[in-house]
């Protein structure tokens, strides 16, 4: 079966802030920044229902400023 | 062509992909896309929905919906699958392999997610005291009241299981005869249980 699927989705590092950003706020009503932070420190309650963000996450480089300033 | 040499010619794909996602080599996250979307297609997908992969400036990256991984893939019931899956390469002794660092399949009724019905979750490494392997449902006990915020443990659940469950217990409507669809996912499933990484659920200090 033939499936238009074939390119894959480029996601700036601008776009993907701007989408955990938005997400983070609309769905939690906090930053991109704190729902990385609480991720990482096993804090977040109920991470699997915002798990759609945190693969967002793992599109950036590990070495970004939202990770680094952490 | 009939029924069985369609199903001959898709389990035969099944397993060339397989090997290909296996080998781990430059296209192994394109032949991983290829089988997911084979095996959604053939049964629960809406046609007018897609699997796609995101990449951004990292290492990893994401198969979910047509617009990334916040974008939910329509069923054929109506309702949306929330299919994310963390993909990364490694280097083993056996050579480089494609891992999934984390999956998430979730059942749902609208776009965003806000009225979920179950959900999956596996982490490789989780930062949290909950199970790596975990099933959510978003529903009452009789007994206990509210679970939706309790992390039942499972082992690996596949991708194939969420879709056998979707079809033979939420009535979700396949979009091939059961002769064609089960030996896929039975194929396919076995396949990722014999690599799939397992496990415990919890930390183990």
């Amino acid at each position: 079966m033939q499936t238009a699927t074939e390119t894959p989705l480029r996601l700036s590092r601008n776009e993907i802030v701007a989408r955990l950003q938005d997400g983070a706020q609309r769905r939690l009503h906090i930053s991109a920044e704190e729902l990385v932070r609480l991720y990482r420190d096993g804090r977040l309650t109920d991470a699997g229902r915002v798990a759609d963000l945190l693969m967002l996450a793992h599109l950036l480089d590990q070495r970004d400023p939202l990770f680094v300033a952490l | 062509m009939s029924l069985s040499d369609d199903l001959a010619s898709a389990l035969g794909d099944i397993r060339h992909l397989s090997t290909r996602y296996k080998s781990g080599d430059s296209r192994a996250f394109d032949a991983f896309r290829d089988l997911v979307s084979l095996i959604l297609h053939s049964t629960v997908l809406h046609s007018n929905s897609a699997a796609r992969l995101s990449y951004g400036e990292g290492s990893d990256l994401v198969l979910g919906g047509w617009n990334g991984p916040t974008d939910p893939l329509g069923l054929t019931d109506g309702n949306f699958l929330r299919l994310s899956i963390a993909l990364y390469r490694e280097d083993t002794p056996q050579g480089p392999r494609v891992k999934v660092r984390a999956s998430s399949f979730q059942y749902q009724r609208d776009p965003d997610g806000e009225r979920w019905i179950f959900r999956y979750d596996y982490l490789r490494n989780p930062p949290e005291r909950y199970p790596a392997c975990h099933l959510q449902v978003r529903g009452t006990l009789i007994e206990t009241g509210d679970v939706q915020r309790v992390h039942f443990p499972t082992h690996r659940v596949s991708l194939e299981a969420v879709i056998r469950l979707l079809i033979e217990e939420f009535n979700v409507p396949p979009r091939t005869p059961p002769e064609f669809w089960r030996p896929l996912l039975a194929e396919s499933e076995a396949i990722f249980l014999d690599i799939a990484h397992q496990s415990l659920s919890g930390p183990d200090e």
